[in-house]
């Protein structure tokens, strides 16, 4: 491939790939072991890595004064919902993008991709107005809604890449045994797509759970999400930096180990369908 | 890792094979009644937020006991267009924009490869270096602060090490390349992840021809993969510059647009305008508008600038066609 072995080279890129996965994996490891320092660990000059590791910024973080609790299941609900709303729907859109024909459709597929890109900032202004007439600011429905406006394309637009890929042959073959259309959706494309499923379902609930933008501005106390909860400790005078490391591995952790789960799929998923990879 | 852009020879939409029976296509099909039920929750999130964009931008909105539309004519386009705060922050805007773009496809495509020329332990290297974009922005904002904290923070004591012993987020000057360096932490990661599936589906044998011709390592890499990396780079490019201008959550998270207004881009100041100063709403919807037409415009120079038209067609709109 590119590489031709200059002794040079076999030394110089291991040791070059290792600064490159410290560069990512440096704050995240600092930010798991502040989770379990004692205050005394964290509030001082010194670089501390030998420690008796404590669970008080975890237990502080649910049962001190902050209600993590119920922005954690707020966060959830809302992830969860909007997940799965927007894969349902993603799923039969996408099978129908993929297969539609009418000279129409390069403006109507334009048009889900653009509002998945539109800036956040233009867009929220109007749904806020919006929500505030129909009453849907500072309610979970409300928050699950303005997450399927980024979901919803997102999942159309994937999932009509994922269906593209399927072998014609295959569904013909089902058509011709004499199954209905939708049958052939359902019985014959969604198993095989399963694995652009799961990718789909995981991305989405990676957006939706790292939400802030529309949640600060949608939601409200009864509605608040885990990001706000960090938005939130930090407004105090001074930051328990221990009490926002736990927060961000609670944060952080369900979606390292979702997103890890269809790296395979990433690329596709990442790049909007437009790269397949390994 | 097999890579191919979806590129119209390879989605064959059964080879222009005529159908035995011929089927009702267009808007009544069962194809589009498939889509029917999210284009219409999508047109009630997309187009009415839309006409109501550009309906707000013409009025005075009141949203204290009920909303209610005040049509001002030109009002809010005047103050808005002719308020030179907001054209420096459209200066800004552009600084923070074009910087973390163009840092995260250099860097991006360094870590490619680096990461391509891996032969052992690539997968889980790679893994390692993809766990930033997992992390809600937020709180990599947050993460950014804790650890160039001037007392306390890891960064700052290496920092501390080379001589640079300030709070970053304080004084103006650092304040803005301290944001952008963020978001390029987090995101340089994804561009790698997309330019090493562009570097893997280079075929071998050209790389190989080269070689023989006694090619280095460099001109190998600059004269033969990426002219065929192309599409995917221009992939990488909109997905980058796109969710550039979409997210500011680590800018709220941080500076929340501060020092004297240094880190104050675009969507900050919508906000605050929105948000903030509620009288303002229509004054936010115009910046919501020049928003919009500025990401639609860049994302076709781009496209037009970077390809031929044929693989530009291809990645805009690149999954089902």
């Amino acid at each position: 491939m590119l590489q031709r072995r200059t002794p040079l080279m076999k030394v110089l890129m291991p040791i070059l790939a290792v600064v490159v996965a410290l560069w990512s994996a440096v704050p995240i490891a600092w930010m798991l072991i502040t989770s379990f320092k004692p205050q005394t660990a964290i509030r001082t000059s010194d670089v501390v890595l030998l420690f008796a590791p404590t669970a008080e910024n975890f237990s502080n973080l649910f049962f001190g004064g902050n209600k993590v609790g119920s922005f954690l299941l707020n966060s959830v609900l809302v992830t969860v919902l909007s997940t799965v709303i927007a894969v349902a729907l993603g799923c039969m859109a996408g099978y129908g993008m993929a297969h539609w024909r009418s000279r129409h459709k390069p403006d109507v597929s334009f048009w889900i991709i653009s509002t998945r890109m539109a800036p956040i900032a233009a867009v929220i202004v109007p749904l806020f107005v919006m929500f505030r007439t129909a009453g849907l600011v500072n309610t979970i429905p409300g928050l699950v809604i303005a997450h399927l406006s980024f979901n919803l394309p997102f999942a159309v637009w994937l999932m009509g890449a994922f269906f593209q890929q399927v072998p014609r042959s295959i569904e013909e073959a089902a058509l011709v045994d004499g199954c209905g259309k939708f049958r052939g959706f359902w019985s014959v494309a969604l198993p095989v797509t399963r694995p652009g499923i799961i990718t789909t379902a995981v991305l989405c609930m990676v957006f939706s759970w790292n939400d802030y933008a529309f949640s600060s501005a949608l939601g409200g106390p009864q509605t608040s999400t885990l990001p706000m909860a960090a938005g939130a400790l930090v407004t105090q005078s001074g930051i328990d930096w221990g009490l926002l490391c736990a927060l961000g591995v609670v944060v952080a952790l369900p979606m390292l180990v979702a997103g890890l789960a269809v790296r395979r799929h990433l690329v596709t998923g990442l790049s909007l369908g437009a790269v397949t990879g390994e | 890792m097999t890579v191919a852009t979806a590129t119209p020879e390879r989605t064959t939409r059964s080879g222009g094979r005529a159908r035995k029976v011929r089927e009702p296509h267009g808007f009544r099909s069962f194809e589009f009644a498939m889509m029917a039920p999210a284009l219409l929750l999508l047109a009630v999130l997309s187009l009415i937020p839309f006409v109501m964009l550009i309906a707000m931008s013409f009025s005075r909105v009141r949203t204290l006991g009920g909303v209610r539309l005040q049509f001002t004519g030109l009002d809010n386009w005047v103050a808005v267009l002719g308020d030179a705060s907001v054209w420096a922050s459209w200066g800004r805007s552009l600084v923070y924009f074009g910087s973390i773009v163009a840092l995260e496809m250099v860097l991006g495509f360094a870590f490619a490869v680096i990461l391509h020329h891996l032969l052992r332990g690539r997968s889980i290297m790679l893994s390692v270096v993809l766990l930033p974009m997992f992390l809600a922005p937020v709180m990599v904002g947050l993460l950014g602060r804790f650890l160039l904290d001037s007392t306390i923070g890891l960064y700052a004591q290496l920092l501390q090490l080379v001589g640079i012993d300030t709070d970053l987020f304080a004084r103006p000057g650092t304040a803005l390349p301290t944001v952008i360096m963020i978001d390029v932490w987090q995101w340089t990661p994804l561009v790698a992840l997309i330019l090493l599936a562009g570097i893997t589906s280079v075929p071998p044998s050209t790389l190989e021809a080269a070689a023989m011709d006694g090619a280095g390592f460099f001109r190998r890499l600059f004269e033969m993969v990426v002219p065929q990396m192309k599409p995917i780079i221009l992939v990488a490019l909109l997905v980058r510059s796109m969710d550039a201008i979409r997210y500011f959550d680590i800018i709220t998270a941080t500076t929340n647009g501060g020092p004297a207004d240094a880190t104050k881009i675009i969507p900050i100041r919508l906000y605050e305008m929105a948000f903030r100063f509620n009288n303002q709403i229509g004054r936010a919807a115009v910046l919501g508008i020049t928003m919009l037409i500025f990401s639609i415009a860049l994302a076709n120079i781009f496209v037009r600038f970077f390809g031929d038209r044929e693989t530009a067609k291809v990645d805009v709109a690149g999954g089902p066609h």
